[in-house]
């Protein structure tokens, strides 16, 4: 027991072994031993337990799983781009805890710890400079606003003092042994005592020095140990200033919140913390400062001459300067612009002294420069005059003014007189204007208006009245004057050939004769030009006159294609004025177009549309032409066509029928003036055509009337005469029916047939080519019967005319295809006298003559074609075919040939469908290509090349 | 033939809109429109001058305007191309039309308002349906060859003035284009009442009459200036007088018949064209514009009397 009242225990002891429980055999290992959090999660984790735990149970995620983050972002809450996520966001709960590895509980930094605190935690004293004195500002007691507010950091001293190894509760100074500490506080003390007994300022009392002496008695020895200065409170003495009692103030003078309240000699008073702000105060509102009561803002300032004492206010002198120069500087500035002031240290005007001169002095300003072009002195240049004049005398018209030099040239002395005239009426001169009416003359010639007045009215004043008339005086005067100007100028261009005189000679007289005529010049030129020229040199000084005329143009000839005089201006305007207006009479002209008003238009205007709305719309048509339409496409590949086609090679195996056909009847009579008319034409090789038409039909005047409308216009009428024909060939009595209709309401007839049937309508096109030569023998007998009823109902008039547009197409083209064409022309109108319904059996017989002819044609002479295999021309071809067929005499010129072609065109028309046979008839082609609208030309070529092979 | 009295000044208003491009009385005279370069229209009580309402949305000088049948709409024109059409009540454009190519000179409204016809710098008429909401023209036409001054419509014409000196008569009707050709830039167009003849102001400083019917030319009018300037004439109430503005600040009015000045209405002595003007439609009274300001003249002065 006793023993144990001895013993010293540390440490905590452990919980007493109780007997029951057997201790377990194995502590627990370290690595076993697991940190966990006050929930029972394991705190650290990974390598050497030092990771962290992450996410749920030390997986990524959460309890639920992994989701994923969702964007989200609504008018109040702007999804911002700030999402930047703090490692915080990472961190699990205890992280954040005061033992975490970012606590974020509020601690106060040691910066900010109560320094009382410290001091007493550290038993250092504060030291006394540093805290303020009681007492002293204008509010009795601690500083409110210097306890509320403390410094971040140490003042800038006491840093530094630390840096030097100082410490708070310390003095400053040498270190001092003890005997010089001891002795310095006994001083200290001294002085403390003093202070306390006479001093009026009450200093920290003496008590600490008095704890620190029994400290000192007991070691003296030691002088190695050093030992910081004691500290203590300097004591400043201030030389005392004023004949008041010992350390009486007087009431502080200063305003109390003011920065310089602080007398100097005293320590650290009271933080000013308004200083800046009142020093901006003062600043403002200077005037007031200081001042009392009873002075105004507009008021000026009594002189304060106590507030400050400077030796400035009392350097003074009873004569005041300032008023002075301020009415010097009233006067001076009336001089000086605005913003300006005049130099004070004016260089005073130095006093010239009268100089005596030589005699022979001649003034002479030596800054100007002396060039050879400034006049000579009058001494010398006289000197030179007469020393020179006898050179002179001779050519003298460097000395001649220009009215002299007039004068021996005989010039008009017009100019002169404008000239003396002008300055006399010169309206600027005018004395008694003032200076504005003068500028407002001077502008008259530039503004239309009058003088603008106050108010803002044009007035025309009299002056400005005047001055135009004057204006209009001076430029017609200009206007006479250049008038002669060209001319003289002509005279006195430039002389390019200077160096030749006899050449410039020849020169002028070149420009002044105008010539432009080439032979003319050269001949002009060859009576000047000296014998001795050569004809080489005479080609080259024509060459040249003509290149300097044109180069060296006097200017006034330049320029007046690009200018016109201003008086010429003025003077055709006066003219223009001057026109009486009733010379124009207004003669009234009245042109009616029609013109559609729209549907809605009319409605709206409560109208019926005109014509029930069936008005042509002007728009429509244009739309119509930028189309491609197949009559223009067909209408210009035929024109371009015709340029190289021949006629084709029939003629005279045709020549011999007569023609039965049903569009063309060649009825004996109308045949022979178109032979004769074919005769002449290769003559003339033009179409005589024109004369000998007669339009007989409606349709033909139309076709007529068509001839030089474009080829939009002729759509319609092309429009009608294909179709029509179309439909009823294929299905007359459907077809018919339907056109009488439409011909009775006097509308244009329109194809109502499908698309199929005019498929079928293609393919009942009798076939060509090769096909037409196996098929012939059949056809012979199938096609007649079909031909014959179907063009039976067919108006000759329109298939006719059918020939019409191409006619008028090659004759309008002027080409020499032409004539060889011609012959079709001459019969689109001739036909029409024959009868449209034609008997039949001529027809049938006629067919049957041309087919056996055409048999027997091919038989002889597609042998022969084969070897030649030439897709040349057809003429030649023809000629050929010529000579052969015809029984007549082989000189048949193509004349003859044409004529026969003529014929058997006639006859074309209907074989085209009834003898496909006979596909040499470049005739028949074509107007069968007309009829089926459908293929193209050259395609059709193509094809009628290999018939014929 | 009515006595004729000459007029006096009733009211000026100073429009404070810039120079007043146009002045137009509404369908009975009781309002009027001033069409300002500062790219309002403002509409006033006449007889007392009284602003009521101003109407701003066009992007340049209004140039023309003109009332619907009931008053409750108005049609502006303007050099911004486009045509606006507004409600009188709210001040609102309903609806702004832009189919022209130029500055759009003049506007006027068929009987019924259903359509709106204007004439523009780019030589074309266009009618607009009013009652659709179409904002693309219903017809245009371009016959003239130079801008249009002037279009004016009746029961079943429409005229267009143009300065390529031909006066173009649309006749609905007939579905035809009627072009008299006068010869002289037409600067402005007015029907007379009975629809019989055309008043045309051309720019050599003469006033037209045209026939309707022949196209021939039944008188001249001569005493007024033109000098270039746009200026308008119209006939008075009684189809009697005739009245054209004039460029040195005068108005004139000329006996229709026998073609004299019967009074040279002195507007201001300090110049300024008087370039628009506008007769009422039932009374003699007439507005003029010259620059900043706005005349009414009148020939009665106890009319303001009378009304109340």
């Amino acid at each position: 027991m006793d023993e144990e009242e001895h013993l010293h225990r540390f440490g905590t002891p452990l919980p007493a072994l109780q007997k029951d429980v057997v201790p377990a055999k194995k502590p627990v290992a370290i690595e076993d031993q697991i940190v966990r959090d006050e929930n029972g999660k394991r705190r650290f984790h990974g390598a050497f337990t030092g990771g962290f735990s992450a996410g749920f149970w030390n997986t990524v995620g959460s309890q639920e799983g992994w989701t994923p983050q969702t964007f989200k972002s609504s008018r109040g809450e702007r999804a911002s781009s700030k999402a930047q996520l703090k490692p915080e966001d990472f961190m699990d709960q205890e992280d954040l805890g005061e033992f975490g590895i970012a606590p974020q509980g509020i601690r106060t930094r040691d910066e900010f710890a109560n320094e009382d605190e410290q001091q007493q935690r550290s038993g250092q004293r504060r030291r006394k400079l540093m805290q303020p004195e009681l007492g002293v500002g204008a509010i009795p007691g601690l500083p409110v606003l210097e306890q509320l507010l403390r410094p971040v950091r140490d003042k800038v001293a006491v840093r530094i003092l630390k840096s030097m190894g100082w410490k708070p509760g310390q003095g400053v100074g040498p270190r001092q042994t003890r005997k010089e500490k001891r002795q310095a506080t006994a001083r200290n003390s001294k002085e403390q005592y003093l202070l306390e007994h006479y001093g009026a300022e009450g200093l920290p009392s003496h008590k600490e020095t008095k704890g620190d002496e029994d400290s000192n008695t007991e070691d003296e020895d030691d002088e190695d140990i050093t030992f910081a200065p004691d500290d203590y409170e300097p004591i400043f003495y201030t030389p005392k200033e004023n004949r008041f009692g010992m350390s009486y103030s007087g009431l502080n003078r200063d305003p109390i919140l003011s920065k310089s309240s602080s007398s100097s000699a005293k320590p650290m008073q009271h933080i000013n913390l308004f200083g800046e702000m009142e020093a901006q105060a003062n600043k403002k509102q200077l005037s007031i400062r200081g001042q009392a009561f009873g002075v105004g803002a507009f008021e000026e300032e009594d002189e304060d001459i106590y507030a400050r004492d400077d030796m400035t206010r009392y350097d003074f002198s009873l004569a005041d300067k300032k008023p002075k120069q301020k009415k010097q500087q009233h006067v001076q500035q009336r001089h000086v612009i605005d913003g300006f002031s005049e130099e004070n240290s004016a260089a005073v005007l130095q006093k010239p002294y009268a100089i005596d001169l030589p005699r022979d002095f001649q003034p002479r300003n030596w800054l100007q420069r002396r060039s050879r072009f400034a006049p000579m002195d009058k001494e010398r240049a006289k000197k030179l005059e007469t020393a020179s004049e006898y050179k002179r005398s001779g050519l003298g018209r460097h000395d001649l003014n220009p009215d002299q030099r007039a004068q021996l040239l005989g010039e008009q002395k017009k100019e002169e007189k404008t000239a003396e005239e002008q300055p006399k009426r010169n309206p600027f001169k005018d004395s008694g204007k003032s200076l504005l009416e003068r500028i407002n003359a001077r502008t008259e010639g530039f503004t239309k208006g009058g003088v603008i007045t106050e108010n803002g009215e044009e007035q025309q004043t009299e002056l400005a009245k005047e001055v135009k008339e004057a204006n209009a005086a001076i430029q017609e005067k200009a206007a006479l004057k250049t008038k002669d100007l060209p001319s003289a100028m002509n005279s006195s261009g430039f002389k390019p050939f200077l160096a030749d005189e006899a050449k410039q000679l020849r020169y002028e007289k070149f420009v002044s004769s105008k010539l432009t005529d080439d032979k003319e010049v050269t001949e002009f030129l060859a009576r000047m030009q000296p014998v001795t020229l050569s004809l080489w040199d005479r080609e080259m000084e024509k060459k040249e006159f003509i290149q300097a005329a044109k180069i060296y143009r006097p200017l006034v000839g330049l320029m007046n294609d690009r200018f016109v005089s201003e008086a010429n201006v003025q003077a055709e305007k006066v003219k223009e004025q001057e026109m009486p207006p009733e010379e124009r009479k207004i003669v009234m002209e009245r042109t009616k177009t029609m013109w559609k008003p729209t549907a809605l238009l009319c409605k709206r205007y409560n109208i019926a549309e005109p014509f029930g709305g069936a008005m042509l719309e002007p728009e429509k048509e244009l739309k119509a032409k930028a189309k491609i339409s197949v009559f223009d496409y067909l209408e210009t590949s035929v024109n371009t066509k015709a340029n190289f086609e021949t006629p084709s090679i029939f003629p005279k195996h045709i020549e011999k029928l007569t023609p039965k056909e049903v569009e063309k009847p060649p009825s004996p009579p109308p045949a022979p003036p178109p032979e004769a008319e074919i005769q002449d034409k290769p003559n003339a090789k033009e179409e005589p055509s024109k004369p000998t038409f007669v339009p007989k039909t409606a349709l033909e005047q139309a076709v007529d009337e068509s001839r030089n409308k474009p080829i939009s216009e002729k759509v319609e009428l092309f429009k009608s005469i294909f179709e029509d024909s179309d439909e009823e060939e294929t299905e007359p009595s459907e077809e018919d029916k339907l056109a009488i209709l439409q011909e009775s309401f006097g509308l244009p007839v329109t194809s109502t047939t499908s698309a199929a049937a005019q498929n079928v309508l293609r393919n009942t096109s009798p076939p060509r080519g090769i096909f037409a030569s196996l098929f012939s023998p059949k056809k012979k007998d199938t096609d007649k019967e079909p031909a014959s009823s179907k063009f039976a109902p067919i108006e000759g008039n329109k298939l006719k005319i059918a020939y019409k547009p191409l006619s008028e197409r090659l004759r309008n083209d002027r080409e020499l295809a032409m004539a060889e064409v011609a012959p079709e022309d001459i019969y689109g109108p001739k036909l029409p006298t024959a009868p449209p319904q034609k008997p039949a059996p001529p027809e049938i017989q006629a067919e049957t003559n041309i087919d056996a002819r055409l048999k027997q044609l091919w038989q002889q002479h597609a042998p022969k074609k084969r070897k030649a295999e030439k897709w040349v021309e057809k003429k030649c071809i023809s000629d050929s075919e010529d000579s052969d067929a015809s029984s007549s005499d082989a000189s048949s010129s193509s004349e003859s040939s044409a004529g026969k072609d003529k014929r058997s065109k006639l006859s074309k028309p209907t074989k085209s469908h009834k003898s496909s046979s006979s596909k040499k008839s470049k005739k028949s082609k074509l107007k069968y290509k007309k009829k089926s609208k459908k293929s193209e030309k050259s395609k059709h070529k193509a094809k009628k090349k290999k018939s014929k092979h | 033939m009515p006595e004729f009295e000459n007029f006096n000044v009733k009211t000026t208003i100073d429009c404070k809109q810039g120079a007043v491009r146009a002045v137009r009385y509404n369908v009975d005279g009781t309002y009027c429109l001033s069409c300002g370069s500062d790219k309002k229209i403002k509409l006033w009580n006449p007889a007392s001058g009284l602003l009521l309402k101003t109407y701003g949305g066009h992007a340049d000088e209004v140039t023309d305007a003109a009332g619907s049948c009931d008053s409750s709409y108005i049609v502006s024109a303007s050099l911004d191309k486009s045509i606006i059409y507004w409600d009188v009540s709210t001040g609102a454009p309903v609806r702004r039309l832009r189919s022209h190519a130029g500055g759009v000179r003049c506007v006027c409204f068929n009987e019924d308002s259903s359509i709106a016809i204007s004439g523009g710098r780019d030589n074309a008429v266009m009618c607009w349906d009013i009652r659709t909401r179409r904002l693309d023209p219903v017809q245009v036409m371009k016959e003239a060859r130079d801008c249009i001054t002037t279009v004016a419509t009746n029961e079943n014409r429409i005229y267009a003035a143009s300065l390529d000196g031909c006066v173009r008569t649309y006749d609905i009707r007939v579905g035809e284009l009627t072009c008299d050709k006068v010869g002289e830039p037409i600067t402005y167009l007015a029907q007379t009442l009975d629809e019989q003849c055309l008043v045309a102001g051309c720019q050599d400083s003469v006033v037209r009459l045209l026939d309707c019917e022949t196209g021939g030319l039944l008188s001249e009018y001569r005493g007024h200036r033109g000098d270039d300037y746009h200026i308008e004439c119209g006939i008075l109430s009684n189809d009697a007088h005739i009245v054209t503005g004039s460029s040195d600040g005068d108005a004139f009015v000329y006996d229709l018949l026998e073609g004299k000045v019967l009074q040279r209405i002195r507007i201001s002595d300090n110049g300024g064209v008087v370039h628009s003007l506008a007769t009422h439609p039932k009374r003699q009274e007439m507005l003029f514009a010259r620059r900043r300001d706005m005349y009414v003249f009148s020939t009665d002065l106890q009319i303001e009397e009378e009304q109340l």
